[in-house]
């Protein structure tokens, strides 16, 4: 409400409110105004699922294991934060839960809390809390307290992924007590975790307030406060960085990068993320003159566009286009950096492939989600001149939403797809996202039905534990995948955030924004 | 008389009901909020969920009378988005639009109201020309586009005001100035209008010759026979300044019912772009009405007319 407070401020406040550098409390730690775009509708942690949401997550809450970014950049080392040791023993994992670690609301987390915040109760029983958390838990048939600071997950198959699994979403910790009384929806609004920032404020149109929590179990948060402020005009969040009333930026458009670069006062920073945006072919008889139900028209489209110098344009240097699909760099192991692509630009060879096919120039229709991925738009005109060359005629259908996007009849739309499920495993993009009980494969709008060997494959490889055995079947999965082509990945996502100076903050993969420990630095 | 009113009454109640009507139509079939809320990604069993949560698994029509009824009854349900009381979330925001709202129409009147009378008086001076330029520049120029220009001289260049938000009394100067232009341009012409048509008058003449002085030939004299045109004028930019704050306070991050409405609209939270489409439309007939009220008590005229 407008409260008499907000009316004093109005009229008597006399502070010059521009101008004034990030304040700083009586204990000396600042407040820090981060200006963002948007915040999600709720802060559960896997209903809230989302970019805006997880840029925020990692501040209250906190994960049972942590990828380290500092010591490795791909952050496919794994760090120990609530759980402080696991092992194996066959289908069976066994956690140690960290003593002394408290909620904000003053209650001990112990396996109780871990073992709910990872149960069928909660993510995987027939009418789960937070339904989402099935996609993340495929395989748990057990998840127990084995006493007040152990707990054991059993899975159907041996899962030697485990431990990076619970870097995600599913690993970080609820209270249950808390969780129960009050329910998803309404925990959603007011959360509680265990992370080095509390909740104070959500307002999810508006503004989400975080005080430092000081009872937090690891190293102090640097930051009194922190404040994520939905500013939606991009004008007034770079105005407001450089004069000073904001200490970050998120989400700078690509054409102004050089601009904001021109003032002194402020760094740039960006880094790609593990997330690629791409689209998918139609590759199904619906509608049922879909010309794209024939593969040399899938590749034909695939070999006629210059991805590379299409990203190069758009992007700069500041992130690539992965020629080879699923070979991503932060796979670890299974990249591999001297992989030939299959599907290079070849114009004549495009047009060699669409004489093959019965496509006769009829229109196709690319559905396109407006200003979702940044720069796709711009990306889509050029791809469909260098189409229009080899005689494929795409036309770009901007809409406003996703729900307008999957209403058929359509050829392409657009997607992303994420990489970071399992830490340094190509499990997610190739069998997650692109599966039999995939969205992709089953929705009303959905784009392909795999393959019987695709599904074969895939079955098996979601099983294999042994390395080796693993990474034939992902080469035999994504080779399968490539003779349909039933999409193109286009590039590796880029984040990138502005800062005050006299901020020094590390970025990490996913959008998270870790204002805390190691990665969040001031003078 | 009081027929007069009752007709009044059922026009407005009529209105708010076509409005109603139309706000639960386009909303449900412009878009799935389910799909505007949950993840691209999200999985059929979270939809599911979802919509029978929130009713929206029931056929259209019993969707629909459910809204009327409770919305006759004064319940505007809850937000899908943080599922709080609509009203409560509405009644946060007001203060602020109107607090924006009434300091953007100050603005408004206080500079167009003035700048109106003194083009009238120098009428083809370079005054007049000056004023009548500001005018248009005033309500041509899209204040999306002024509020930006605003913001990256005073804001990213000078320093001199906050860029947005609130907190002190300076957040409100670009906005308020922003969302007061336009207005301040149409009351300008249109003051201008009405007084060079009552400065010819006779009566207006008949005053100078009895020796009436020339601030007392303007202020008791021109402008209250001038008044009409403008408070109509001045009635439905009430109307105007509540649509311009949709876009003001976006690029002002203003939190008031405006951007409210923005992001519920893309969001498709019905519940609260129904109750606000609402509360728009019942300002916009309520202005009407006070407007109509004014006439008679301006111009003696229209009472006796209504009379007769």
């Amino acid at each position: 409400m407008f409260s008499r407070r907000d009316f004093n401020k109005l009229t008597i406040g006399t502070a010059l409110a521009a101008g004034i550098p990030h304040t700083a409390n009586a204990q000396g730690r600042p407040t820090l105004t981060i200006a963002v775009d948007n915040l999600w509708s709720t802060m559960a942690p896997i209903n809230g699922i989302s970019t805006t949401s997880l840029r925020i997550f990692p501040n209250f809450y906190e994960r049972l294991i942590e990828r380290d970014y500092i010591n490795d950049p791909n952050g496919l080392i794994l760090k120990p934060k609530i759980a402080t040791k696991w092992e194996q023993h066959g289908k069976v994992w066994h956690f140690e839960v960290r003593q002394g670690v408290k909620f904000h609301n003053g209650e001990e987390v112990t396996a109780e809390d871990v073992a709910f915040t990872l149960g069928a109760d909660r993510l995987w029983g027939a009418k789960p809390f937070e339904p989402r958390g099935k996609t993340f838990t495929e395989g748990f048939n057990r998840v127990q307290a084995t006493g007040k600071y152990t707990f054991e997950i059993e899975t159907d198959n041996i899962d030697n992924n485990i431990p990076g699994k619970l870097c995600g979403y599913i690993g970080l910790v609820v209270p249950k007590k808390y969780y129960l009384e009050v329910g998803v929806d309404k925990f959603g609004q007011a959360p509680i975790g265990a992370g080095p920032y509390k909740v104070n404020t959500f307002r999810s149109a508006e503004v989400m307030i975080l005080d430092a929590f000081d009872d937090y179990w690891g190293e102090k948060a640097p930051a009194q406060r922190l404040i994520w402020k939905i500013i939606p005009e991009y004008s007034a969040r770079l105005a407001g960085l450089v004069s000073g009333e904001f200490d970050f930026i998120v989400n700078i458009p690509s054409d102004q990068v050089a601009t904001l670069k021109g003032y002194k006062n402020v760094n740039y920073i960006s880094r790609t993320a593990d997330n690629y945006p791409a689209f998918a072919f139609n590759t199904r008889p619906d509608p049922v003159d879909n010309p794209l139900v024939d593969v040399n028209l899938r590749m034909a489209m695939v070999h006629g566009v210059n991805m590379p110098e299409v990203v190069k344009a758009l992007f700069g240097d500041e992130t690539f286009h992965p020629a080879v699909p699923f070979n991503f760099p932060e796979y670890g192991k299974f990249y591999d950096p001297n992989a030939k692509p299959r599907m290079t630009y070849d114009p004549q060879k495009a047009k060699d492939l669409v004489k093959k096919t019965k496509y006769k120039g009829e229109p196709l229709r690319w559905h396109i989600t407006r200003s979702f991925y940044p720069n796709y738009e711009p990306a889509a005109e050029i791809m469909i001149e260098q189409w229009r060359e080899i005689g494929v005629n795409v036309q770009a259908i901007i809409l406003d939403n996703f729900d307008l996007v999957y209403r058929r009849p359509f050829h392409l739309m657009n997607m992303s797809m994420s990489s970071s499920f399992i830490p340094g495993d190509p499990y997610q993009p190739l069998w997650l996202d692109w599966g039999p009980t995939a969205s992709r494969s089953t929705a009303s709008w959905k784009t392909w039905d795999p393959s019987p060997k695709f599904n074969e494959i895939g079955a098996a490889f979601s099983k294999a534990s042994n390395f080796e055995e693993r990474r034939k079947l992902y080469q035999a999965l994504s080779d399968e995948w490539q003779d349909i082509t039933p999409g193109l990945y286009m590039w590796k996502s880029v984040y990138n955030w502005a800062h005050r100076s006299g901020i020094t903050f590390k970025p990490v993969a996913d959008s998270d924004m870790r204002m805390h420990g190691e990665y969040l630095k001031l003078s | 008389m009081l027929r007069f009113w009752l007709v009044k009454l059922l026009r407005a109640t009529v209105t708010l009901w076509l409005v109603v009507t139309s706000v639960f139509i386009v909303l449900r079939t412009s878009g799935d909020p389910v799909q505007s809320l949950l993840p691209p990604d999200a999985t059929i069993e979270e939809i599911e969920q979802f919509r029978e949560a929130w009713g929206l698994d029931r056929p259209l029509t019993e969707q629909y009378a459910k809204y009327v009824v409770n919305m006759a009854t004064g319940d505007f349900g809850k937000s899908y988005r943080d599922g709080r009381q609509v009203t409560t979330i509405i009644a946060e925001r007001v203060p602020w639009t109107l607090f924006l709202g009434l300091t953007a129409y100050a603005v408004a009147v206080l500079l167009g109201v003035p700048l109106g009378i003194l083009a009238a008086i120098r009428r083809n001076t370079f005054v007049d020309r000056l004023i009548m330029s500001f005018a248009v520049f005033g309500f041509a120029l899209p204040n999306f586009f002024f509020g930006i220009l605003l913001i990256l001289l005073f804001s990213l260049n000078l320093r001199m005001l906050p860029s947005s938000g609130t907190g002190t009394w300076m957040h409100v100067i670009m906005p308020a100035a922003t969302l007061g232009l336009t207005t301040a341009g149409a009351l300008a012409r249109f003051t201008r209008s009405a007084m060079l048509d009552v400065l010819g008058k006779v009566y207006i003449r008949a005053a100078a010759a009895k020796g009436v002085s020339f601030a007392g030939r303007i202020l008791r004299h021109a402008l209250p026979n001038a008044a009409i045109p403008v408070v109509t004028v001045m009635g439905l930019n009430l109307g105007a300044l509540l649509g311009g704050a949709i876009v003001v306070e976006t690029v002002f991050a203003w939190p008031g019912v405006g951007r409210l409405l923005v992001s519920s609209v893309s969001s498709r939270d019905l519940a609260v772009v129904q109750a606000l489409v609402l509360m728009i439309a019942a300002t916009m007939v309520v202005a009407n009405l006070t407007v109509d009220l004014l006439y008679g008590v301006l111009d003696p005229r229209i009472r006796v007319a209504s009379k007769d």
